[in-house]
Parts: C-alpha cells; sequence; structure tokens
C-alpha cells in the first residue's frame, strides 16, 4: 500500500443476495479507488450508485462480496478490530442514545473506544464545546432538533480521535441553517492535517465546497476521479441552461435541433417542470439563438441562464448524459433524472 | 506531511470489562431515565397473585397442597407466589430483545459494530441490565406475595436460592429473545412469538397446579418443561424443602442458559453478515 494513502480499495464488489421474490443486487462492481490521507475526499453520486455501501464495507460493517480494501493501512477483511480502532464513523442513522444527555453518550462512547475515563470527560467537554453543544449537554439527546443531532453524531464519531472519519450524507434532511452549521464544521475538521475526511453526498453544492477530491460513482463502478477543479475544466465551454414549463421533451428537441454549436442536449421533463441544458463554445451567441428558437416553436420557458461549469454540470455530463437511459440521445428519463433533479435543486 | 497522518497513535483498546462495563452504564441510564417500563410490568404479578389467590384460593384444601401454615390465608398463596415469581421473570425476560430492535432501526447498532467492542461486551452488558432488573422486580414480586399472605419458611438462604434461580431462568428467556429480536428485526414479530411461547409454558408446567391436578399429558410435558424446574427449585428455596431432583433441573437450567447464550452470540454475528 502506499504509505501517503489513507484508504486502497481494490475491486470491491459487493452483492446482496436476493430474498423471496427479490432479486439479487450488484450495490458494488469493482470498485477502485484510493484516498490520499490528510484531505477531504468526496464520494458522490446519485441514490443506489453504491456510496453508501462502499463506506460500510470501509467501515467493517458490511463485507465486500469480492476485492479488498485497507484503511489505515490495515485491511478490512483480515484486520476489522485494527480499522475500527482507527476510524470514525457518522452513519446515515443516529449514534447516540436518545434518553442520555449528550456528554453521557460522548463519554461512553469514548470509553468503549479505549479511552480512559479522565481522558474521556475531558475530550467529551471539549467536543462539546466545538461543536457548539455545551450548553446542551446535560439534556437527553431525544430533545436535541435535527442539526444538533447530526453535530453530536460527527463529535461521538471524533472522541478517539481517529485517523478516518466517514461521514455518510451529513446533511441530508437538515434545514439551510443547520447544513450550513455542518458545513463549518466539516471545513473547520478539513483543517487538521491528521485526520482523513471521507464524505459522502448527493448535494453537488456540499462536495464542491468541501471536498478536496472527489469520486464519482454510479451504478457501483467508478466514473471519474479528481479536484473539482479538474473535473469542471474537463468539460470545455459554458454550460447553458433553460427552465421548461409544461415541457414536450420531443417538441423542445425539434426546436432546439436548428441551433448550432450546442453539445450534450439534456431535456429533463419531470410533471409540469423541466430543464434544458447543454454546452457551447459561445454562450452570449446560444443564448439568443435558443430563446428565438423556443419562441418561434412556441415552447413556453422561464429563466435563461450561461454559466461557467459548475459541479452541477459535471455530474451531468457523467450521470446524466452519459449513464443515463438513453445514452447520445440526450432525453432523460429514469434513475438517471432522479438524481440529476436531485442536484439541481441543492 | 502525510505520513502525519498515519503515525497518529490510535487509542489502545478498552479492556473487555470496560466495554461491558459501559454498555451496561448506558442501558441503566436509559432504564432510570423510564422507570415506568419496569415498575408497569409489576402490575401485571400483583394482578395474578390477588386474583388467582382468590379465583384458587379453594384448591388450598386440597391434601395436594400439604397443611395449611394456619396464617389463615390457606397455603394456595405459598403454592402460587413462586409461580408468579417465575411468571414475572417469562414475561419480563420475552421484552429483552426490543432494546436491539430499536437500536438496529436508530442505527445505534452500526456504532457498536463499527467501533473496537467485542460483540459478546455488547451482549454481556444488556443482558446484565436485564437480569439487574429481573433480580429487583423479583424482590417485589416476594414482598407482594408476603403482603397477600404468603410465608418463606427457607429463610434468606431459600429467598436467594429463588432469586438465583430466577436469574438462571432470565438469563435464558432474555438471550433468547435476543436471538429472536437480532434475526427478526421486528417488534412484532418479537412480541407475538414470545406470546405464543409465554403461555403454553406457563401453564403447561407447575407454577399453578400441582401436577397430581392435572391429565397425564401435561404432567408429561410439565416435567420436561424448564418453567416447572424454575417454579419447583424456587418453591424448593422459599418453602425450604426442595424437590427430590432439584439438582438435575438445576443442571437443565445452566445448560439451556449457556446455549441461549451462545444463540445470541451466533445471532448477533449473523446480524453483521446479513448487512
Amino acid at each position: 500500500m502506499p504509505e501517503n494513502h489513507a484508504i486502497v480499495a481494490r475491486d470491491l464488489v459487493k452483492v446482496y443476495p436476493g430474498r423471496g421474490r427479490r432479486p439479487a443486487v450488484r450495490a458494488l462492481d469493482g470498485l477502485s479507488f484510493s484516498v490520499p490521507a490528510g484531505r477531504v475526499f468526496g464520494l458522490l453520486g446519485p441514490n443506489g450508485a453504491g456510496k453508501s455501501t462502499t463506506t460500510k464495507i470501509l467501515t467493517t460493517l458490511s463485507r465486500p462480496t469480492g476485492g479488498s480494501a485497507t484503511v489505515a493501512g490495515h485491511d478490512v477483511a483480515a484486520a476489522p478490530a485494527a480499522v475500527r480502532a482507527a476510524i470514525g464513523y457518522m452513519s446515515q442513522g443516529a449514534s447516540t442514545d436518545p434518553l442520555l444527555t449528550a456528554r453521557e453518550n460522548l463519554e461512553i462512547a469514548a470509553r468503549l473506544r479505549g479511552v480512559s475515563a479522565g481522558d474521556a470527560r475531558g475530550r467529551a467537554a471539549r467536543l462539546l464545546d466545538e461543536f457548539g453543544l455545551a450548553e446542551a449537554s446535560t439534556r437527553p439527546v431525544g430533545s436535541f432538533s435535527g442539526g444538533m443531532r447530526r453535530r453530536l453524531d460527527v463529535a461521538a464519531a471524533l472522541v478517539h480521535r481517529p485517523r478516518v472519519l466517514f461521514l455518510d450524507e451529513p446533511t441530508t434532511g437538515l434545514d439551510p441553517e443547520a447544513r450550513a452549521a455542518m458545513w463549518a464544521e466539516i471545513r473547520r475538521l478539513s483543517g487538521q492535517e491528521a485526520l482523513t475526511v471521507v464524505l459522502t453526498t448527493h448535494y453537488m453544492e456540499e462536495a464542491d465546497r468541501l471536498a478536496d477530491e472527489l469520486l464519482l460513482v454510479n451504478k457501483g463502478r467508478v466514473v471519474v476521479q479528481g479536484t473539482p477543479d479538474e473535473l469542471k475544466a474537463a468539460l470545455h465551454g459554458d454550460s447553458l441552461r433553460v427552465s421548461l414549463i409544461e415541457p414536450d421533451a420531443a417538441a423542445v428537441r425539434a426546436a432546439i435541433s436548428r441551433v448550432a454549436g450546442l453539445r450534450d442536449v439534456v431535456i429533463e421533463a419531470t410533471g409540469v417542470d423541466g430543464v434544458l441544458a447543454a454546452r457551447t463554445d459561445d454562450a452570449s451567441a446560444a443564448v439568443g439563438a435558443v430563446i428565438g428558437a423556443l419562441d418561434a416553436a412556441g415552447i413556453r420557458f422561464g429563466q435563461v441562464a450561461a454559466s461557467h461549469p459548475t459541479l452541477d454540470d459535471v455530474y451531468l455530463h457523467f450521470v446524466g448524459h452519459t449513464f443515463g437511459p438513453s445514452t447520445g440521445s440526450g432525453t432523460g428519463g429514469g434513475s438517471g433524472t432522479g438524481a440529476l433533479t436531485e442536484g439541481v435543486a441543492a | 506531511m502525510t505520513a502525519i497522518a498515519l503515525t497518529t497513535a490510535a487509542p489502545s483498546r478498552a479492556g473487555w470489562f470496560t466495554q461491558a462495563g459501559q454498555v451496561l452504564r448506558r442501558w441503566l441510564i436509559a432504564t432510570l431515565r423510564q422507570v415506568w417500563g419496569p415498575v408497569m410490568s409489576l402490575i401485571q404479578p400483583v394482578i395474578w397473585i390477588v386474583l388467582f389467590g382468590q379465583v384458587f384460593h379453594s384448591l388450598g384444601a386440597l391434601p395436594q397442597f400439604g397443611p395449611s401454615t394456619g396464617s389463615g390465608t390457606g397455603s394456595y398463596v405459598d403454592y402460587l407466589v413462586p409461580g408468579i415469581l417465575m411468571m414475572t421473570v417469562l414475561y419480563s425476560g420475552a421484552w429483552a430483545g426490543t432494546g436491539y430492535i430499536d437500536d438496529i432501526n436508530s442505527g445505534v447498532m452500526d456504532q457498536y459494530l463499527t467501533s473496537p467492542v467485542a460483540r459478546s461486551a455488547i451482549i454481556t452488558g444488556q443482558l446484565v441490565q436485564q437480569l439487574i432488573i429481573n433480580l429487583a422486580q423479583s424482590l417485589v414480586v416476594l414482598g407482594i406475595g408476603w403482603l397477600a399472605g404468603a410465608r418463606y419458611p427457607g429463610g434468606i438462604g431459600g429467598i436467594l436460592v429463588a432469586l438465583g434461580v430466577a436469574t438462571l431462568l432470565a438469563t435464558i428467556f432474555c438471550c433468547a429473545s435476543t436471538a429472536v429480536a437480532l434475526t427478526a428485526r421486528s417488534q412484532i414479530a418479537l412480541i407475538s412469538l414470545s406470546q405464543l411461547i409465554v403461555l403454553p409454558a406457563t401453564f403447561l408446567s407447575t407454577t399453578m397446579m400441582p401436577s397430581d391436578l392435572m391429565p397425564e399429558w401435561v404432567q408429561d410435558v410439565a416435567r420436561w418443561n424448564p418453567m416447572t424446574w424454575a417454579v419447583e427449585l424456587g418453591r424448593g428455596g422459599l418453602s425450604g424443602t426442595y424437590p427430590d431432583n432439584g439438582w438435575w433441573q438445576v443442571a437443565g437450567l445452566t445448560v439451556l442458559a449457556a446455549l441461549a447464550f451462545v444463540w445470541a452470540m451466533r445471532s448477533i454475528r449473523a446480524y453483521q453478515r446479513s448487512v
């Protein structure tokens, strides 16, 4: 294993056996990647892409059907106890008992992971302070707000000073204010050189703001890996987005086909709303041409925007387009569409 | 720069007793914050002792119950209390697994399984909490029995024997409940299954009735029912007159308790394999 990698995964395969009429699910299909130590590593992909399964295997919760992985230098299958001592894991579920206070939960979490009684008290107090929970430290966790509880979950994953911290969708279900607070915490943690953070998310903005390096996964396979800037730079030209009102995908496609210089055209139609996304080398010319073409065809639309590529576009390019159900033609639908819409909304 | 990340010392692993102790601490704090649960479950034995004591009062006149203690209430209450004691253990123990289902649903179980904690410490810590609750409930049942007129000529030693047997029986049922909970992962399945087992186990034993008064097939079943072993040992302790095959019954209960613990351990490992 290269010394500067906190995680190395080779050909990970996970098959969940079918039960009764439910067919077997191949959640991971030969996933290989490595995570440089001391960075924030974003694991990005649509729902069902295999992000959580990857996290479960790397935290020793779940065993891979095939392949191997090392975390902090220890093999997850051969030395799970060593891996467990080196990691903190904030799952999508709760980490704490709602009947216990925040302090009790942290102290017990620390003691279970080998921290001495005196250190556990000090460590719990310091973490409660750092995460802005000192005032609430003697209240049962069941009375906490969603955001407070998620912050406590992160604190609980840090009580034993792990070398690798796994955060599985840390802001899902949080309101914007709580999400901003969580982002601040994760950014603060990323300044600690001795800590590697593996962040699972399906929010583009979150990945863009927090991750030093990104791995885009889809259908249990690696799509692309790189820093956010590298990934964005790989898409040449600008992005064009038009929000559509009660769109007829075929009519939009017909109208747009007359506009020159558009690439990667994706038309989304979910219910009454829709989005037309495309890439172009000359945004100023394309905006006018697209508006003209849509008007001429009598298609109703709202906002028209051109911008430099964002992670949304990277995601769209790799997941919504290349890996979408209708490859090449660009008319979205099915699972790729659902995930894309989520990414856009975030 | 990157080498720093891998040379930071990881904390040493906690000893097994620390692990089990911390698991126990968590469950005990939770119990104290929700003490109405164990308290409410004591209403049942009170009703049983009063109700069955009254309804079956005249049974006390039958020769099978031996000479009356002369306390005026008749000796049926003496006969009944050890039975109610074990019944309380059964009903209480059957619920032991519900905590695991809550933990599986909330995500706390994932935390245990990804921390360097021995699986046996997770099971043992929770089991000890259940046994402590069970011991407190048993003491209350004996107190209620005493108020209802039962007397314990077996003395302190005999009471300790009865409590010890109750603890053995509790171990069997708590571990079985844990195993079922970790396998079925559904409160409804766990509760229906316990109902299915607890009532027949009670009535096909000498909990409320000496075997002479039961049909022969019930006598045959009751002889091999662990509930009968526990009730007769408890009755022996409280009355001071132990059953002839007492040592076999103790051995039987001990073996079952060990098997149930192994079953619970296998279930938690099977649970992790299924994640």
